[in-house]
C-alpha cells in the first residue's frame, strides 16, 4: 500500500471562503489517509496471526455475510486431524448446502453436533 | 364407509389438558365409520365435566381408577358389537389425517394379521416406538427405535414381536378368540402378553410404519417413578411365570460368536447385524471379543454397544465347552476359535489370502466367505477345508427409498462417494475423472465423505497434488465426520448417484446400502461385490487389467487387484448425469433386489442352513442344552424406569397411562 503523505499544513488565514473550504477538505483527506494506514496495519497483523479459515470467517462477518459452517467442506480450511467428529446427517447436509449456496433463503440449523450413535 | 366397524377407545385419568389435546387432534382426522369412546378412569379433575361438553364422544365413566388393563377392558366391553377396536392413550397427538384408515387396511391386509401398531415419536421428533421385543434373559421389554432421530426408518410394514398399547389396532376376531387384556397385570406387560397370546392363536402383530403419532410418553403418570417401578416389577414377575419357558424355547441352538462389535469397523458393523438377525431367528448367540492384547488388534473392546439386544448377547455366560464357534474376523485370529466345531468367517479385498490365514483356516472344520470371489481366492491360496459362500446383507428398514432426503436445494446433480483415503480406494482416480469430465459451470457436484486415520497421510496435501482444475467439476468434502450408522440412509438419499471406485472390495457395504436406498451406482467390475452387482441393477466400471496390489496393508503382499479404467469412469459419470431417468430406474431395480434377496434375515438363514447341514443345529432342539432361566436377574442400574425418555433401555411393557 502506498504510504500516506504527511498531514497537510494548516491553511493560511484568509478571508476567502473557497480557500478555507480547500483547507478543510485537505485536512479530511489527511485524516482519512491516516485512518486507512492504521487499518492497513491492523489487517496485516490479522493476516499474519489468523489461520486462513478464521480470516475468511472474520472477513465474511465484517462484510455482513453469514459465517461459514463449523465444518469445513474445502480442503483449504480443514484442520487436518486424525480424530473423527460425531455429526448428524441432516444438520451437516443443511449446513453444507447453505455454505455452497449462501444466497438461498434457508439458513443452517446450526453446527452439526453430536447425536446418539446407538440404535 | 366400506371398511370394518371401528371403536376408538381413549383411556383417560386426570390431566385434562392431555385428553383435550388428544381429542382435538383426533377430531381433525378422518374418523368416518368409527365411534370414539373415552373411558374416564375415575378422574378427579375437570375431565368428567369437560367430556360432557363433547357431543361426538361417548364417555364411559368408571367410579375409580381401575388401572390400565381394566380401564381398557371396560372400553372393549363397551365397544360396538362386532367392531374392531383401537386402544389409544390420552397422551397421543394426531397429525396424520388418514392414520385410522391406514391401520385398518394393514390389519385387514391378510387373514392372519391380528394386532397392528404404528410408529410413535416424542414431541421433539425422536423415534420412540417402532415395535417391541423382549429378551428371555432379562424380560425387560424394549421399544425398537431407541430415540433415534427420525429419518424415516421403519416406515414400511413389518412383522414385530409386539407393540406398545399406547396405540393398538385389534381385530375383532382376535378379541373373540383370546379375549381382552389379561387381568394378570394391572399395568405393564399386558401388551406384550396380549401379542404373545395372539401369536399362540395364530395371529401376527404388525408395525404399520406408514402411520406416525406423537406420544408424550407417560404424560399421565410423570413424576411417580417409585410407584411405577413397583408396579413394573410386580408385572414382570407375573410375566416371567407365564412366559419364561415359552420365550426360552424360541431358541433352536446355541452358538459362540467370536468377533468384534464395539469399534467403528466393517467387521464390527456387520457382526452386530448378524447377531441381531441370528437372535431373532432362534439362534442363541453368545458373543466374545476375538481381538485384544496379543492379537493383531490389541485394544480392549468397550463394553457398551448402545444396543440393548447386543448388550444382553454380550453379557451371556460362555459355555465351558462350546459345541460350535464362529470366528468372524481376519483370518489371522481363526486360531482363537474356542468351539469343538470350528468355523472361520472372513473376507479380503484381493485375489488371494495370506499364508498365515490359510494355515489357520486349514485348522477349521469349515470356512465361510461372503462371496464367490473370495471362495476362489482361498482355494487358489491352498485352502484344504470345505468352504462355503455366506453372503452379508443390508437392513432395509434403514436403507430404502423412503428414507428422508436432505437434498441440495440448488438442484445440482450430486454424486456421492464414501471412502477411507488410501491406496485401495485410490481417490485420485475418481477426483480427477470427475474434475476432468465436468466443468465448474455445470450444475453437478461430487460429494466425498472422506475418512483418514493414518497419521502418515496428509489428505489436504494429497488433494493439492492432484491439481484439480478450478474450471473443472466441483468437489465438496465431508472430512473425518462420523455419522450414526442409522442415519447413513439419509446421506445416500440426499444424493442422486453413488460412485464406488476401488481396486478391490471384500464386500462393499456402503455400495449395498446405497443400492438399497435406490441410488444408481457406479462400481468397479471386480471384487466381492460382484456377488450382488450386475448391469441390471448398477453400472459396472470396466477394469483394464488385474495388477499387483501395492499398499501399506501387509495382507495384500503378493496378490493382485483391479485397475479400473478412468476413461470408462468419465463416460459413466457423464452417462448418469445425462440419462437420469434410465439411471433412476436402475437404482429402483437395485432397491427392489436388495430388499428381496440381500437382507440380514436372508444372511442369517444361510448361516442357519449351513449350521444345520454340518450337523451343528439339531433339527428339533427347542430349548435343549440351553441354560434354563431361573429367577429374574437384577435390573442394571441404568435401567431405572425412564421418566421422560432419557434411558437408552426403553421399557415396553405397557404405556403407563391411567394407572
Amino acid at each position: 500500500m502506498t504510504p500516506a503523505p504527511p498531514a497537510a499544513a494548516p491553511a493560511p488565514a484568509s478571508d476567502s471562503s473557497s480557500e478555507l473550504r480547500i483547507a478543510r477538505l485537505e485536512g479530511q483527506v489527511a485524516a482519512l489517509e491516516a485512518a486507512l494506514e492504521r487499518r492497513s496495519r491492523e489487517l496485516q497483523v490479522l493476516q499474519r496471526l489468523l489461520c486462513p479459515r478464521d480470516l475468511v470467517q472474520w472477513a465474511r462477518v465484517a462484510a455482513g455475510l453469514p459465517p461459514l459452517p463449523q465444518i469445513a467442506y474445502e480442503p483449504g480450511y480443514w484442520h487436518e486431524t486424525r480424530e473423527l467428529t460425531v455429526a448428524d446427517v441432516p444438520a451437516t447436509l443443511e449446513a453444507l448446502w447453505y455454505s455452497l449456496h449462501p444466497e438461498r433463503p434457508s439458513g443452517p440449523a446450526g453446527p452439526a453436533g453430536p447425536l446418539r450413535t446407538s440404535r | 364407509m366400506s371398511g370394518p366397524r371401528i371403536t376408538l377407545i381413549v383411556l383417560a385419568w386426570n390431566q385434562w389438558q392431555l385428553t383435550e389435546r388428544c381429542l382435538e387432534t383426533l377430531a381433525a382426522t378422518d374418523l368416518e365409520g368409527a365411534e370414539v369412546v373415552v373411558v374416564d378412569n375415575g378422574s378427579t379433575d375437570e375431565t368428567p365435566e369437560r367430556l360432557q361438553g363433547i357431543p361426538w364422544v361417548r364417555t364411559l365413566r368408571l367410579p375409580s381408577n381401575a388401572g390400565f388393563v381394566r380401564g381398557n377392558n371396560a372400553g372393549i366391553a363397551a365397544a360396538a358389537p362386532g367392531s374392531d377396536v383401537v386402544l389409544l392413550n390420552n397422551d397421543l397427538e394426531f397429525t396424520q389425517r388418514d392414520w385410522m384408515r391406514r391401520l385398518a387396511a394393514c390389519a385387514h391386509s391378510a387373514p392372519d394379521v391380528g394386532v397392528v401398531g404404528c410408529r410413535m415419536v416424542l414431541p421433539d421428533g425422536r423415534l420412540l416406538h417402532a415395535g417391541t421385543y423382549i429378551m428371555p434373559d432379562t424380560l425387560w421389554g424394549q421399544q425398537v427405535g431407541s430415540l433415534e432421530r427420525d429419518v424415516g426408518q421403519h416406515a414400511g410394514i413389518e412383522e414385530v414381536e409386539g407393540i406398545v398399547f399406547a396405540c393398538a389396532y385389534i381385530r375383532r376376531e382376535v378379541l373373540d378368540a383370546i379375549g381382552p387384556l389379561a387381568l394378570d397385570f394391572e399395568s405393564y406387560f399386558e401388551d406384550t402378553d396380549f401379542c404373545l397370546r395372539a401369536r399362540h392363536a395364530g395371529w401376527k402383530t404388525l408395525l404399520c410404519g406408514e402411520v406416525t403419532l406423537i406420544h408424550d410418553e407417560h404424560g399421565s403418570t410423570r413424576g411417580d417413578d417409585r410407584a411405577l417401578m413397583e408396579l413394573f416389577q410386580g408385572s414382570r414377575e407375573i410375566f416371567r411365570r407365564k412366559w419364561q419357558r415359552e420365550l426360552d424355547g424360541r431358541y433352536r441352538c446355541q452358538l459362540l460368536w467370536q468377533s468384534i462389535m464395539n469399534f467403528p469397523t466393517g467387521y464390527a458393523m456387520s457382526c452386530r447385524e448378524l447377531l441381531r438377525a441370528l437372535d431373532e431367528q432362534g439362534v442363541r448367540t453368545v458373543y466374545r471379543y476375538v481381538y485384544g492384547p496379543k492379537t493383531v488388534f490389541p485394544p480392549v473392546e468397550p463394553e457398551a454397544s448402545g444396543d440393548y439386544r447386543l448388550n444382553v448377547i454380550r453379557g451371556r455366560a460362555k459355555p465351558r465347552s462350546p459345541q460350535v464357534s464362529v470366528v468372524y474376523g481376519q483370518g489371522d485370529v481363526f486360531a482363537r476359535n474356542q468351539g469343538r466345531r470350528k468355523i472361520g468367517f472372513t473376507m479380503l479385498e484381493v485375489d488371494g489370502f495370506p499364508r498365515q490365514w490359510v494355515e489357520q483356516a486349514n485348522r477349521m472344520d469349515e470356512v465361510w466367505v461372503p462371496s464367490e470371489f473370495n471362495r476362489r481366492g482361498f482355494l487358489d491360496s491352498g485352502l484344504k477345508r470345505p468352504i462355503h459362500v455366506v453372503p452379508l446383507g443390508v437392513d432395509v428398514r434403514y436403507f430404502n427409498p423412503r428414507i428422508a432426503s436432505f437434498s441440495n436445494p440448488a438442484g445440482e446433480y450430486v454424486f456421492l462417494a464414501l471412502f477411507e483415503w488410501g491406496e485401495r480406494k485410490e481417490p485420485g482416480l475418481l477426483l480427477r475423472a470427475f474434475n476432468d469430465e465436468f466443468g465448474a459451470h455445470e450444475p453437478v457436484r461430487l460429494l466425498c465423505k472422506v475418512i483418514n486415520r493414518d497419521p502418515g497421510v496428509r489428505v489436504k496435501e494429497e488433494i493439492r497434488r492432484l491439481r484439480l482444475r478450478a474450471a473443472g467439476g466441483r468437489v465438496a468434502y465431508l472430512f473425518n465426520l462420523e455419522f450414526p450408522h442409522y442415519q447413513l440412509g439419509a446421506l445416500y438419499r440426499s444424493a442422486d448417484a453413488f460412485v464406488s471406485v476401488s481396486h478391490g472390495e471384500g464386500w462393499n457395504m456402503p455400495l449395498m446400502e446405497a443400492m438399497a436406498c435406490g441410488l444408481p451406482t457406479i462400481a468397479t467390475d471386480w471384487g466381492a461385490h460382484q456377488e450382488f452387482v450386475h448391469p441390471g441393477n448398477a453400472y459396472p466400471l470396466r477394469v483394464r487389467k488385474v495388477v499387483p496390489a501395492r499398499a501399506k496393508c501387509p495382507y495384500y503382499d503378493g496378490f493382485r487387484w483391479a485397475d479400473p479404467d478412468p476413461e470408462h469412469l468419465r463416460f459413466l459419470l457423464r452417462h448418469l448425469y445425462e440419462h437420469r431417468d434410465e439411471a433412476r430406474a436402475r437404482g429402483q431395480a437395485a432397491a427392489r433386489e436388495m430388499a428381496a434377496r440381500w437382507t440380514w434375515e436372508a444372511a442369517a438363514e444361510r448361516i442357519i442352513a449351513r449350521l444345520s447341514a454340518m450337523g451343528a443345529l439339531p433339527a428339533s432342539a427347542a430349548g435343549r442344552d440351553l441354560p434354563a432361566s431361573g429367577a429374574l436377574p437384577a435390573l442394571p442400574v441404568n435401567d431405572a424406569l425412564p421418566a421422560s425418555g432419557a434411558s437408552p433401555a426403553r421399557q415396553a411393557g405397557g404405556a403407563a397411562t391411567a394407572v
